[in-house]
This record gives structure tokens, sequence and C-alpha cells, in this order.
């Protein structure tokens, strides 16, 4: 059966939590209480955020370890790819043990604080809808990469699928290698323009 | 009137697209702005941009000024600084009577019942709150640092900002830690059809800095600021004669000083007098609206400097990104969360390493154009008036109305 492709896109406005950290151990701490919705912002919408520029790390997290001289801990966690992920708590927990690991930093005077910042997210519909695959490309090129972010990444974490929404419609479709190419896109090393090309060019193949 | 299309050369179709999207859901609402001046500042500039453009996604928003007396603004000035730097001075009682008589006062004058979303922008107004209905949400805007303020200047504006739903601040730094409700993180913006952004044809930018005495034949360091210490413009030239002793180069600083400003004309004087006997250095005080000029200087730049010691956000940077200037900014305040070191500019904490970090800009024409392409692309996404006004309409949508 054929159903549509709706395209959303999604927004957000960040707040500060209260929280912030000024050692390791403080850090450890505060990755232990706050939101998921922190650990959001610093992982997921980060990387949107620095998709399109050259940064030494992927992440808050390791950008801020990294400046306090916290080199190791920084490489450790700026390889935790959040698009692997679906479930926050597990990405809490991972992260948490590779703090564990690394006891000896924790006697390290920080410069400059962290603070934790959270964020409000809206989930919006565009109105937009594909029912076979000339609509669906033609929904690909005008969507924004807000859009393509929601449907690539931050889907995976409210779904709490392993799978994104493209690859999933097409695969339901009867599309399966369309779909598992789209899947296969780094999205964790392109920005965001280059990640909407290649699923241009995965469509007209 | 200034609409939202104009912005899609900027942005492009989808940001303007998906603006409208969020709005739609936001059509009945009525928002009113109340800051404490029409013109002059940069809240003024920003509201002057942003109030057209919520009306023109369709939300109904005013903009009312609160007005005071001389004594009253002389009042909120002390507090202004008192919120900004820890033992300033103190609070008069009769200074709390004048705030409260002319807060009571404009409460009379100004309408806030007929709204659902009142946005309060600064101390000087703060008080309206007073006036709030069950039905409002009300949201405290605050443009200062006040992560150390003076415990009295904090007790005074307790008096109110509790029955706020919700503050926002530049970034997460300026928030004090005793803060009770909620703390949103908005950066200001510029705008990019302001005329000191507009693009502007190269035969006018080299005609204009040649209107100074600009020599358009050797590369140019520029720093755009008020004649104020805290901005290090003798940090600057100092950086300049280190790099002057190799690179052949000019200095241009420039900057305003009010007539009300005894120290910005002694650091005025002080740098025409040390740059004297130097013919490649102009120490430029120019009128504030002297928008096209300060445009011109930055995109004629090489290198643009922002050396300060202490800052609040400093747009000036954000200017000189959006015009593809690598810029070479104080390791302080929101610079610091503007410039990408190494990226889109470099951060520094001494005037030697503004010397070389400049050095190494002139020396190497593919790293300026590269880290020019990286920051203009940081500030399209990170710190135009579009993102400022989706931040805005989000947050109006979280606030549950």
């Amino acid at each position: 059966m054929s159903w549509g492709f709706e395209f959303r896109t999604e927004v957000w406005v960040t707040a500060y939590t209260g929280v912030k950290a000024k050692s390791l151990q403080e850090f450890t701490e505060a990755i232990k209480v706050v939101p998921n919705s922190s650990l959001f912002y610093h992982f997921y919408l980060n990387l949107f955020n620095y998709h399109n520029l050259p940064t030494d790390y992927p992440n808050s997290f390791a950008h801020w370890l990294a400046r306090n001289n916290c080199e190791i801990l920084a490489e450790k966690i700026s390889v935790i790819d959040p698009i692997r992920y679906y479930d926050l708590e597990k990405l809490r927990e991972d992260l948490l043990s590779i703090l564990w690991e690394c006891e000896a930093e924790k006697v390290k005077a920080f410069l400059e604080p962290f603070h934790f910042i959270y964020v409000h997210r809206h989930v919006l519909e565009t109105g937009r809808v594909a029912y076979n695959l000339e609509e669906f490309v033609e929904g690909i090129e005008k969507s924004s990469i807000y859009s393509l972010f929601h449907h690539l990444i931050t889907c995976r974490v409210d779904k709490g699928s392993a799978i994104n929404d493209y690859s999933e419609w097409l695969i339901n479709q009867g599309y399966a290698k369309k779909g598992e190419a789209i899947e296969s896109i780094d999205v964790y090393m392109l920005n965001l323009y280059e990640v909407k090309e290649a699923i241009l060019e995965v469509m007209k193949e | 009137m200034i609409k939202l299309e104009d912005y899609e050369k900027s942005v492009g179709i989808e940001t303007i697209e998906e603006l409208l999207l969020i709005a739609e859901k936001l059509k009945d609402l009525k928002v009113l702005h109340i800051n404490s001046t029409k013109e002059g500042g940069g809240v003024a500039e920003i509201l002057s941009r942003l109030v057209p453009l919520m009306n023109s996604v369709g939300i109904k928003t005013h903009w009312e000024v609160f007005k005071g007396s001389e004594k009253f603004f002389r009042f909120t000035k002390k507090l202004h600084n008192m919120l900004h730097i820890k033992g300033f001075s103190t609070i008069e009682s009769h200074e709390v009577s004048t705030y409260l008589k002319e807060t009571y006062e404009n409460l009379n004058r100004i309408n806030t019942q007929d709204y659902d979303v009142v946005f309060v922008h600064d101390p000087q107004p703060m008080g309206m709150i007073i006036n709030k209905q069950n039905h409002q949400k009300w949201i405290w805007r605050c443009h200062i640092d006040t992560s150390t303020p003076d415990p009295k200047a904090w007790d005074f504006i307790e008096l109110f900002i509790n029955s706020y739903d919700a503050a926002i601040f530049h970034i997460p730094e300026f928030v004090y830690h005793n803060l009770k409700i909620p703390a949103y993180i908005i950066p200001p913006s510029i705008d990019p059809l302001h005329p000191k952004n507009l693009d502007l044809d190269q035969e006018f930018v080299l005609q204009t800095v040649q209107k100074f005495g600009v020599d358009i034949g050797k590369p140019l360091l520029l720093q755009v600021s008020r004649f104020d210490r805290l901005k290090d413009p003798m940090g600057v030239y100092e950086a300049y004669k280190i790099v002057k002793s190799k690179d052949d180069c000019q200095l241009v600083l420039v900057g305003a000083y009010a007539s009300d400003d005894p120290e910005g004309y002694e650091v005025y004087k002080e740098l025409i007098n040390a740059t004297s006997g130097d013919k490649d250095v102009f120490v430029l005080n120019l009128p504030s609206d002297s928008h096209l000029e300060i445009n011109s200087f930055q995109r004629f730049a090489t290198v643009v400097f922002q050396k300060s010691i202490r800052e609040g956000f400093g747009l000036v940077v954000t200017e000189a990104m959006w015009k593809k200037k690598p810029v070479i900014g104080g390791n302080v305040g929101g610079i610091k969360r503007q410039i990408l070191n190494g990226i889109t500019g470099f951060l520094v904490n001494s005037l030697e390493g503004a010397a070389y970090r400049a050095r190494q800009i002139l020396a190497d024409r593919e790293l300026r154009e590269k880290m020019g392409f990286y920051a203009r692309e940081r500030v399209k996404h990170r710190f135009l008036i579009t993102r400022h006004l989706k931040d805005y309409l989000t947050l109006i949508r979280s606030l549950n109305l």
C-alpha cells in the first residue's frame, strides 16, 4: 500500500539549565542530572550549528574539554556519533563510562566553566506530501537544512528508530536500495548541504 | 516598510517559508515590546527592524517607549552599571521613589492589557510588570551581563523579575546564578539590509576610504569601536606598530564619542597624540550615522580587530564577519561565542597575540579568504535578524499560551 511522505521541519529555542561545571568532577555530576534535552542540544543541535564549519570537535563537550587541556577525553567523546543513538539515556550512560575511565584528568584545574543549555523543540508540518518518487525528489529539493536535519537525525530520537525517515519510507515503497544508500550517507562527517546533494544524487540514479 | 521577503537574497527562500510556517499558529496573538528609547543604541536598532518583521509574518506587534525624567534615567543608568559590576554604588530611597512614581505614570500611559505577550527590554521599564494580567506572558529581555551583579541592584530588580514568566539573555555567561525564572538564550543579531551591512559597490568603497586619506594600494588594519579604554584602541595601535615593523600597512581606528562622554574625548585625544607622527594611522571620530563609511572601511579592511578587554556581545564583530573578514578579537564576552578560533578568525589575549595573528592573516591570502568565507557562513546561520525573529517566534510558541 502506498502512503505519503509528510515533509516536516523543526525549530528550537535554547535556554540555560542553570547548571555549570568548573571541573571534570562537576562536569561528570552534571552529566548525571541534566535533562535529556540538554544532551540533545550539546550533541545533536551543535552538530547542526557547526555542520558547515570545519571545527576540531563535533560537540560542545569535546570542544570545551580540549580547550581545558583534556585532549584525550575530548578525543574519546568526539567519536561518539549521536546518529547511532536513538535513546538519550544510553548516550548518557556511554558518556559517563568514558568520563569514569579518565579518573586521572579529574585533578586538572579548568580555565573556564561549561554552561549546560537545553532546548524547546517544535516539529512543524510543512504541508508538503509526496506520494511517489517524483514528488519525493521535489520535496527534498524544496527542503531546508532544518527539515533535512529533522528527517535524518532527530527523528531517530523522537521515534526511537534506528533508521532515518527518508530511508524508512523508500524501503516501505519498495525502493530498498535507495533507502539503504541514503542511510549509508555519513551525516556526521558531511555538512547538510552536501548531504542534500548526496540524497538527490541517490534519488536520480 | 521592511518585509520578510526582502531577506530572501540573504538567507534563502527555505528560511522565509519556515518563518511563515512558525508564525502561522501565532497569528491571532498580539505582542508588545517596551523599551526606553525610540532611537540610539542597539535595542532600538533591533526593535526598529524586528517589530515590522513580526507584523510582516502576521503577528500584530506594537512597540511602546517608556518615558522617564532625567532623574529617572540617571538612576537606571546607575542600576545598569550596578547589575554589570559589583561595588559600583548604592541605591538611595529617593531613587526608589522616583523609579516607582515614574513607572506608575507609564502604567497609566501605556496600554499593556490588550496583548498576549509583552517583551520588556532592560531594567528601565521592568516595573511595568505590575500591570500583568493572568492570561498574559511577560518576558524580560536583558541586554547586559548580570552574572556578577551588585547585591543591592539584584535585590532591587527582584522586586519585579520573579513576576515575569521568563528572561532572555545573549549568552549563558550573562545569567546570574540566583535567577529564579527560566533563562532563554537568544543572541543578538545584525540586519543584512541595514546601511551598515548592505552590499556596496567596490568603486564606492574605494572612493569612500580614499576620502579619508587611506592608500588603496596598502593593506588596512581596522578597529571600529567607541573611544573607550575597554575596547583597548591603544593596544591595537601597539599591535599595529609590531606588524608595521615588518609589513607595510595602515591602521584605521574609527569610532565616535558623544558630547557628554568626557572619557571618550580623553581616549580620542590620547590616540591622536600617540599616532600623530605616523601618516599611515587614521583616528577618525565620525558621526553616529556614518553607516556607509563604516561599511566601506569594513569591506576594504584586510584584517579587522576587536581587541576588547571587556565586551557585551560585540555586534561589530558580527558585522565584519558578515563582510567576510577574519576578525582578531579579545578572548572575552560575546566575542568568544562568535569567533571560532583559527576558523573564522582568531581569539587573542594580548597585543602581541593580536600582532602575530594580524601578520599571519596579512601573509596568507588563502587563509584570509577561507576564514572570511567561514565567518560569513557562521553569521548567516547564527547571527542574522531572521534567526532572531525565528527565536522569538519559537519562544512565543513555547510559552503555552
